[in-house]
């Protein structure tokens, strides 16, 4: 599933984005990636999903070798993966399921399946009756529902959710864990990045925790911790 | 999402859809031509007028042509004989000046025949040519020369020939005004080669700079695309089918616009002129120039498109 052996990011403002990182996460996992803001979890995030190369060490997602993967073989690795970003990025002029539905049209889906699959996934995400709104009119915690739904509209085998429920009430960051743990019920494995000690408290689950571009912590029995 | 959601996979995970994306990519296109309507009809425009005087040139330049390559075709030079020759010395000449590669034909005027011509052409001076005590006129070859060298350069490279021939004694050519024509069409096509060239550079940083506002207008879907997998060519596509519409179009309402034009210029200036211009056809693109043209529009629209996509979306 992803499979990191001592892999190291160096920027040029920030040699140690992260550092020496080994770790294992196996499928149908619900992991959080725990960590202050700059402890390394979007970077991680980033080399997950090839949209930074790692300047040291191998990386494992889904069966492809991430740290080698030719570019042209890049959206054939993210179409394996679901993303939630911290700043959501939904198209503002698109109604929701249309923004759910763009994420199929571009892989090429035939127009009576974008239909139905976006539909299914509203449902899913519980936006049925809010598929005609712009993300503007929707509340903070449907937008991030939306996202997810977008997300894995595609069928991911991984999702990656960076600080999903950031600027959420509580009532609606348990919503979007729940959603989380259903998503997860299905077989998915979720990583789900947070720096909300209250959320993990509340939720308990398997962690891997970054300080400073370093490995602290990994919980899980199928987590290599180390090097 | 009973059987959807958490199956493992990821939809289309190898799938390399394109086929039957056409709809698609137009509809794309479209939307960014849509968008951002009055930088588009600018763009056209543009595009439009860059063809139009280019087209302008082409026609002047090709019709200038056509007139000189007309006119080229009554050029004669007529080689004055220094004395009567008999047959033998005459055939010889005859076959020495026919065997230079610039001619094509030879008519042969003897002392009489040029007194009668004159005499033709004179007719109130007739008695008083009958009276000279002599012809004084020479006998001549009228030399017609073949098509590649009916020009100022073939000209004067057989009149070089024919002044080594002692029988000759003189020689008439009026080339003057030929190159005179030579250097103006030459003058016409440097003019319609360099503003050509600049036209043609505008035209592809226009469509350029469209398209790089419309990967701007666009940047969010992008990278969205790009997250769920969207491959290259498939988030380029749009781009250049918007670049290579804007170029066609353009080239294509260049041509209407200048066939409108020709068909006033025709009316109001060129019937007028007709009798001054020896009745030479004025002509229009062919059908083939024409291709070229709206062929030429595709071509800068790829350009352009392709230096905005090769230096605003990196994938």
């Amino acid at each position: 599933m992803i499979e990191m052996v001592r892999v190291s990011k160096a920027y040029e403002d920030n040699p140690n984005a992260l550092f020496d990182i080994t770790l294992r996460v196996e499928k149908g996992q619900f992991i959080y990636l725990l960590g202050s803001n700059g402890a390394g979890k979007t970077t991680l995030f980033k080399l997950l999903y090839a949209e930074e190369r790692p300047t040291a060490g191998e990386i494992r997602v889904n069966g492809f070798e991430v740290a080698r993967l030719k570019p042209r073989r890049i959206p054939f690795l993210r179409r394996t993966l679901g993303l939630v970003f911290q700043n959501l990025k939904l198209l503002p002029r698109r109604t929701a399921v249309e923004n759910i539905a763009f994420a199929l049209e571009v892989l090429g889906a035939e127009r009576g399946e974008v239909a139905k699959k976006a539909a299914q996934a509203l449902r899913w995400v519980g936006l049925e009756r809010r598929g005609n709104c712009l993300p503007s009119q929707l509340s903070a915690g449907e937008q991030q529902r939306l996202a997810i739904a977008r997300a894995v509209v595609n069928d991911p085998v991984l999702l990656l959710a960076d600080e999903p429920t950031g600027n959420l009430s509580i009532t609606a960051a348990e919503e979007i864990i729940r959603l989380f743990e259903k998503i997860n019920l299905r077989g998915t494995t979720v990583v789900l990045a947070t720096h909300n000690e209250g959320l993990v408290a509340a939720w308990p689950k398997e962690k891997i925790v970054l300080e400073q571009g370093k490995l602290l912590e990994a919980s899980a029995p199928p987590l290599l911790a180390g090097g | 999402m009973k059987d959807s959601v958490g199956q493992g996979g990821g939809l289309y995970a190898e799938d390399h859809r394109f086929e039957g994306m056409r709809g698609y990519f137009f509809r794309q296109a479209w939307q960014n031509l849509t968008q951002n309507p009055w930088l588009n009809a600018i763009t056209l425009g543009t595009i439009t007028l860059s063809f139009l005087i280019l087209g302008v040139f082409l026609i002047l330049f090709l019709n200038t042509k056509g007139l000189l390559e007309d006119w080229g075709g009554r050029i004669r030079v007529t080689a004055y004989l220094g004395g009567s020759l008999s047959q033998d010395p005459l055939n010889r000449l005859r076959e020495k000046v026919l065997g230079f590669e610039e001619v094509q034909e030879i008519k042969y005027r003897s002392k009489e025949e040029a007194l009668k011509l004159l005499e033709e052409k004179m007719p109130e001076r007739k008695e008083l040519l009958r009276g000279l005590p002599r012809n004084p006129l020479p006998a001549s070859l009228e030399i017609r020369l073949h098509g590649e060298y009916q020009n100022s350069e073939g000209v004067r490279s057989l009149v070089r020939k024919l002044r080594g021939i002692s029988e000759i004694e003189d020689i008439q050519y009026g080339s003057d005004w030929l190159e005179r024509f030579s250097a103006f069409m030459s003058l016409l096509k440097v003019l319609g080669l360099g503003l050509g060239g600049l036209l043609l550079l505008a035209t592809i940083v226009v469509i350029s700079n469209t398209i790089r506002l419309s990967i701007f207008a666009r940047r969010e879907e992008i990278e969205v695309m790009r997250s769920v997998g969207a491959t290259g060519p498939f988030i380029r596509a749009p781009f250049y089918i918007e670049g290579l519409l804007q170029g066609f179009l353009g080239a294509v309402l260049a041509v209407a616009v200048l066939f409108a034009l020709f068909q006033i210029f025709l009316t109001r200036v060129y019937e007028p002129l007709k009798d001054l211009l020896g009745n030479f056809p004025a002509q229009f693109l062919s059908l083939e120039q024409m291709a070229a043209v709206a062929l030429g529009g595709l071509v800068l629209g790829l350009f352009g498109t392709q230096v905005s996509v090769g230096r605003f979306l990196r994938l």
